[in-house]
């Protein structure tokens, strides 16, 4: 970790402090997975629980008649540990059951022998405490009230109070002191390093906002000129305690749509590889051996593929329970491989030189940004016009892409029926450079950030809605970073307020309708009432299994929108789940959504419709006659 | 050895041509720029030709001020140095334009090494006029060869390779020479971001020459006739095939 | 005044491009000369040629743009002509530009149509703008754009030959094709198919084009692709049409999944008909199409192909 590049983790206390009690001590994201979770909670309050008897056990090994103070004649505490040494046993069978019956795919590349080793581990210390104390008792030394510890009371009826029993005392307390020591000697060469470091992973876990990358600085000299992650030494040393805390639990790998679709990407295999290259090059780079040069992460350690398949949907980080952030990792080394080497797919490139050229990932003109608007009347921000309440930032995909257009002329519908004072910036709204910094090139993001900060703060503007959730979350949680600082709300929150506040009034005859959650939306930026607010004003909702902070992905995150996809593709793996609700319309909030999904349903030759919320919104105003034909 | 690659800002015109009211340009305000197709493939194959020989590109505009964005992107993908002959932003006619290239790598070449190539893309994309390469090559007494698809030196020769019906007709030209090259040569890299901070600090010397009288003068720009025809909508989707091929039955073409 | 015209030939038959361009030197003036380098053509009486000049010379069996604008300047020194004009070709272009340059005079690339003041109406951005201009020169040198200007004929009779021998230098033939490298086409060629199919970015990727290729194999047509395929890494650059690739003139040009963007109408706006499949009703390349078909070309294609088969195997 001391090769480490800085990062700044150690504000924000009260926010890490309370992520550290919900987290680690409230077990809250293991128990996301409830029995697996439940057994880890055993398992790990039990150690907690049990440390003392450890110290205890040392003690004992030395001196038998001798104790904790204080603590080694408590009842209560004796209590407390028979029931948790129990738990932790439950735990240990709990978790054979799981691995050796249930065999769940998540565990599929982890190093299961070296699991199957902790956990036997784990049941010797457990049971030759127990014993240990079962021969005490036995033995008339227990220094607590044997009443007060049944199960160890119970155990010590196996045994007599002769010379054997003493034997067997001091038999099982060397050797309980001896498998933890051997378990402690083991712990830095095996995944069960995360008892050491995944609490500090938890501390030092990201407290900004989810959806906000770490921005990079260019104004360095020549010999700083290194960005991304190519080798071992340019990880941060959060990154690097990330893949000390990788317990390959492989509940990332069970979420991450690239995994699912037969792709290369796993994001816990991902971080065990990047642990194994630094474990193989730490040491000796730490050491400053002379003539060791670091080998490049890709492909070393991982594929350009693996690198390429993810969609920065954020899945992994959600479930990870030690607060492994894989994203942040997939992120740093495609910034190395496209700003440092040039290296990234090869259909991408037009969008890159599309993104810096017209500033847009179309290549279209900016003359033609507003022509959606046309025909709507919607107010052009001119330079020096007065600043409109709201701006409407219309986003690439709605000014070009003519299935997200809709959505854009829906919005502008709805806030003209709801009389809200709003205005676009037409030719002067570039790219907000979600697609180059999500594709590593934070060069070409920064620069269109610093141009897009510079027109809205001259134009005076306060207050944005976005009908993208990538605009949305760039403006709101990235833009600050460059010093514009903005009230940012996506349409869905204002529209579904209006509706709230009885400025536009629906009718709710839309049918059945299911709501797909945008990952920028539901689980970067916690956006998930508000549509569906929305949804039910207009029809009859049916939830999807991985909704809200455990939706499926699009595919079309991480600039993949730009990308050639291989294997299954995402799209149609999400528009199958959408179309075995049986709802007749596929409600959507996000551009990219609307075309990828719409995509995939003519792929399949379902018979759904694919439609942003903002236009069933406005079908179903009163009086307005914009219902589309029935299918 | 060392190249000279002329360049030309051009705007990325999308869709529609506007005029400017006056009809003397086209209208660019939120129009994005570029290096006019062609001489980005000639900065491309000039780079490559110093990275195998060694050497030095320089890179030349005659162009207004925004122009520099184009050297100092021809600075990030491996040129050495920019020349930017500052205009107003009023076009120069391809004999003027010619005149003054000639005019500056005269004065370079008197007191320096003179260039053993210079590069020319065939055409620039806006104007089109197809003479700058030639004219600069026969002031300066320089053998020409134009419309290159393949360009290797060797022995103080470069042999052009130029598309035709068939195949490639092959040239060969004594150093120093002219050429002109064609998109496709190659595929110009995408510069890695230490070349472009760096190319922020390589040097570019610039200079105002003035404006001669035009010799072919635009009176006019307009846009052709014809734009903002009305497809005739066969039928949308699968649906459309029977007209489809109707229709190429009716112009002949269904076999 | 007289106009002279390079007119270009192979194999002895005249190159339409030069027929066009002797149907706008007829405007700009009579008597119509032409000179063709090393070989004799016929026929073009009915393109108003009074006298066709065949310049002969061993060293011009090769081609030779120093050489030949040579001749042509030597020429034009005898006839004394008001305009000297070429086709729009690569050749053509050349030969002129260095007719201009050993002379000091301007040239005007690609016209499309002379005035009745003496302007020039020439193209620009391949076509797809359109610029007036006047040529500040007694002599005015000037191509005719490819494909925008009709090759009329005339009532004219036989044109008489005459030989001419220039006077050439060994300089002239420093720059002359010393090989030629013959590329073997898979298929027909792109710049001579009397139909192309072609695809954009709706295509999609590179296995996309299987369904265009297939099309293309029924209708004996060419495959093109836009500059985004070609920059994309799916298609290689010859197969790129636009003002920076191959520019074509077929019957028919199916554009699927390509936006219309000026440089590559630029390209295809020679084609007789334009059939654009676009899901977008609003895409630019509908203002430069004949017919349209809007959805999803992944459907369309392979109906319009299964149609074909239909009807091509009754």
């Amino acid at each position: 970790m001391r090769l480490g590049k800085p990062v700044e983790r150690f504000d924000d206390v009260p926010k890490r402090v309370r992520n550290e009690a919900v987290i680690v001590l409230g077990q809250r994201k293991l128990l996301q997975r409830l029995v697996p979770g439940l057994i880890h909670a055993a398992i790990f309050w039990g150690f907690l629980v049990l440390f003392p008897t450890i110290v205890i056990a040392m003690i004992g090994v030395v001196d038998k008649e001798s104790t904790l103070p204080w603590l080694g004649e408590q009842g209560w505490f004796a209590l407390m540990v028979d029931v948790f040494a129990v738990l932790v046993l439950a735990g240990v069978v709990g978790a054979v059951i799981i691995r050796k019956v249930q065999r769940p795919a998540r565990f599929e590349g982890s190093h299961l022998g070296e699991a199957d080793l902790i956990l036997a581990l784990i049941a010797g210390i457990v049971t030759t405490l127990l014993l240990w104390h079962a021969s005490r008792i036995a033995l008339g030394v227990n220094e607590w009230p044997s009443s007060w510890s049944p199960v160890s009371d119970a155990l010590s009826g196996l045994f007599g109070d002769g010379g054997v029993t003493e034997v067997l005392e001091r038999v099982f307390v060397w050797a309980h002191v001896l498998i933890i020591l051997s378990f402690l000697a083991y712990l830095p060469h095996s995944k069960h390093l995360h008892i050491a470091t995944a609490a500090f992973n938890v501390y030092f876990a990201r407290t900004r906002p989810r959806g906000r990358l770490e921005p990079l600085r260019f104004d360095v000299p020549e010999e700083e000129m290194r960005f991304g992650a190519g080798t071992v030494p340019d990880l941060t040393w959060k990154q690097t305690l990330d893949t000390f805390s990788c317990t390959e639990c492989g509940r990332c790998q069970d979420v991450c749509p690239a995994w699912t679709t037969g792709k290369e990407l796993s994001p816990k295999l991902l971080i065990m590889a990047l642990r194994d290259q630094v474990f193989e090059e730490g040491p000796p780079l730490v050491r400053g051996e002379e003539g060791f040069e670091p080998s490049p992460l890709v492909p070393n350690a991982v594929t350009d593929n693996v690198v390429w398949d993810c969609v920065t949907c954020g899945a992994c980080v959600r479930e990870c329970p030690v607060s492994i952030e894989h994203v942040d990792h997939i992120i740093d080394l495609r910034r190395h491989l496209v700003m440092m080497e040039s290296s990234f797919p090869a259909e991408s490139e037009q969008m890159l030189r599309d993104v810096e050229r017209a500033s847009n990932p179309w290549g279209k003109p900016q003359t033609e940004r507003a022509d959606w608007a046309a025909e709507l009347g919607v107010r052009v921000l001119e330079p020096g016009d007065p600043a409109p309440e709201v701006l409407y930032w219309v986003g690439c995909a709605a000014s070009f892409d003519e299935r997200a257009r809709t959505a854009a002329q829906s919005t502008a519908k709805l806030l003209q029926a709801a009389g809200v004072d709003f205005a676009i910036l037409g030719p002067r709204e570039s790219c907000t450079g979600d697609p180059a910094r999500r594709i590593g090139n934070e060069y070409l993001f920064q620069a269109h950030a610093e141009q897009n900060v510079s027109t809205l703060n001259e134009a005076g503007v306060t207050k944005i809605v976005a009908s993208c959730p990538h605009c949305f979350n760039t403006i709101g949680n990235e833009y600050p970073d460059f010093g514009g600082d903005y009230e940012v709300v996506h349409h869905t929150e204002l529209l579904a307020d209006l509706v709230r506040d009885g400025r536009l009034a629906p009718s709710a005859d839309a049918g059945t309708i299911t709501y797909h959650d945008s990952c920028y939306l539901a689980r970067h930026n916690d956006v998930r009432a508000d549509p569906r607010a929305i949804v039910e004003a207009v029809g009859t909702p049916i939830e999807m299994e991985r909704r809200e902070e455990r939706t499926f992905c699009c595919g079309a995150g991480g600039a993949r929108m730009w990308m050639e996809e291989r294997a299954r593709p995402i799209n149609e793996e999400r528009v199958r789940e959408a179309a075995e609700t049986g709802a007749d319309t596929l409600a959507v909030a996000c551009p990219f959504c609307t075309v990828m999904l719409d995509d995939g349903v003519k792929s399949r030759g379902d018979d759904l419709r694919v439609v942003d919320v903002s236009t069933l919104l406005v079908e179903s105003l009163d009086g307005d006659g914009t219902r589309p034909p029935a299918p | 050895m060392r190249i000279l690659v002329c360049v030309k800002r051009v705007p990325l015109t999308g869709g529609k041509m506007v005029l400017t009211a006056d009809e003397q340009a086209l209208e660019t305000r939120h129009l994005g720029f570029t290096i006019s197709p062609h001489e980005e493939c000639g900065v491309e194959e000039a780079v490559r030709l110093v990275e195998e020989h060694g050497g030095e590109v320089t890179v030349l505009t005659l162009g207004p001020a925004e122009a520099e964005e184009q050297i100092r992107d021809s600075l990030a993908n491996g040129a050495d140095r920019g020349v930017h002959l500052v205009t107003d932003g009023e076009e120069w006619d391809p004999q003027a334009t010619a005149a003054v290239i000639v005019s500056t790598i005269q004065a370079e070449e008197a007191v320096g090494e003179g260039f053993d190539l210079i590069v020319f893309g065939n055409e620039s994309a806006d104007a089109g006029n197809y003479q700058v390469g030639i004219r600069v090559a026969y002031t300066l007494g320089r053998p020409v060869a134009t419309g290159l698809k393949g360009l290797s030196v060797a022995d103080g020769r470069v042999r052009c390779e130029q598309e035709v019906p068939g195949g490639r007709d092959i040239y060969d030209l004594p150093l120093p020479a002219v050429v002109s090259v064609l998109e496709g040569i190659n595929l110009p890299r995408y510069p890695s971001v230490p070349a472009k901070l760096r190319a922020r600090s390589k040097p570019v010397e610039s200079s105002s020459p003035e404006r001669p009288a035009a010799r072919l003068e635009r009176l006019r720009l307009m846009v052709p006739p014809g734009q903002g025809k009305q497809a005739e909508v066969l039928g949308s989707g699968a649906d459309a095939a029977p007209a489809v091929v109707e229709m190429m039955r009716d112009i002949g073409v269904a076999g | 005044m007289s106009v002279l015209v390079l007119v270009e030939q192979a194999d002895g038959a005249t190159d339409e491009l030069s027929l066009q361009a002797l149907a706008l030197a007829r405007d700009l003036g009579s008597p119509v000369h032409a000179l063709s380098i090393g070989e004799a053509v016929t026929g073009l009486g009915a393109y108003g040629v009074e006298t066709l000049h065949v310049a002969q010379d061993d060293r011009l069996s090769t081609y030779a743009p120093a050489a030949w604008a040579a001749c042509l300047g030597q020429l034009a020194d005898r006839l004394q002509p008001s305009a000297v004009v070429a086709a729009g070709t690569n050749r053509g272009n050349e030969v002129l530009a260095h007719l201009a340059a050993r002379r000091d005079l301007p040239f005007a690339a690609n016209v499309i149509a002379v005035g009745s003041d003496g302007t020039v109406t020439r193209v620009r951005w391949g076509g797809s703008l359109l610029e007036e201009a006047r040529i500040d020169s007694d002599l005015r040198l000037l191509t005719v754009a490819p494909h925008m200007v009709e090759a009329a004929t005339v009532n004219g009779s036989e044109a008489a030959v005459e030989a001419f021998e220039p006077a050439l230098d060994e300089t002239e033939f420093v720059v002359r094709v010393v090989d030629h490298a013959e590329t073997p086409t898979a298929g027909i060629s792109l710049a001579e198919a009397k139909v192309v199919v072609s695809g954009g970015r709706g295509v999609g990727s590179a296995d996309g084009f299987g369904m265009l290729e297939e099309l293309a194999g029924l209708l004996n047509a060419a495959v093109g692709c836009s500059r985004v395929v070609t920059m994309a890494g799916w298609r290689p650059h010859t197969d790129q049409v636009g003002q920076t690739g191959t520019k074509v003139a077929p019957d028919l040009y199916i554009a699927c999944g390509i936006s219309g963007a000026t440089q590559h109408i630029a390209g295809c706006k020679g084609a007789k008909k334009i059939l654009a499949i676009n899901s977008d009703a609003e895409a630019p390349i509908l203002a430069s199409a004949d017919y349209a078909v809007i959805g999803d070309l992944a459907e369309i294609v392979p109906a319009i192909t299964a149609e074909l088969r239909k009807a091509q195997s009754q």
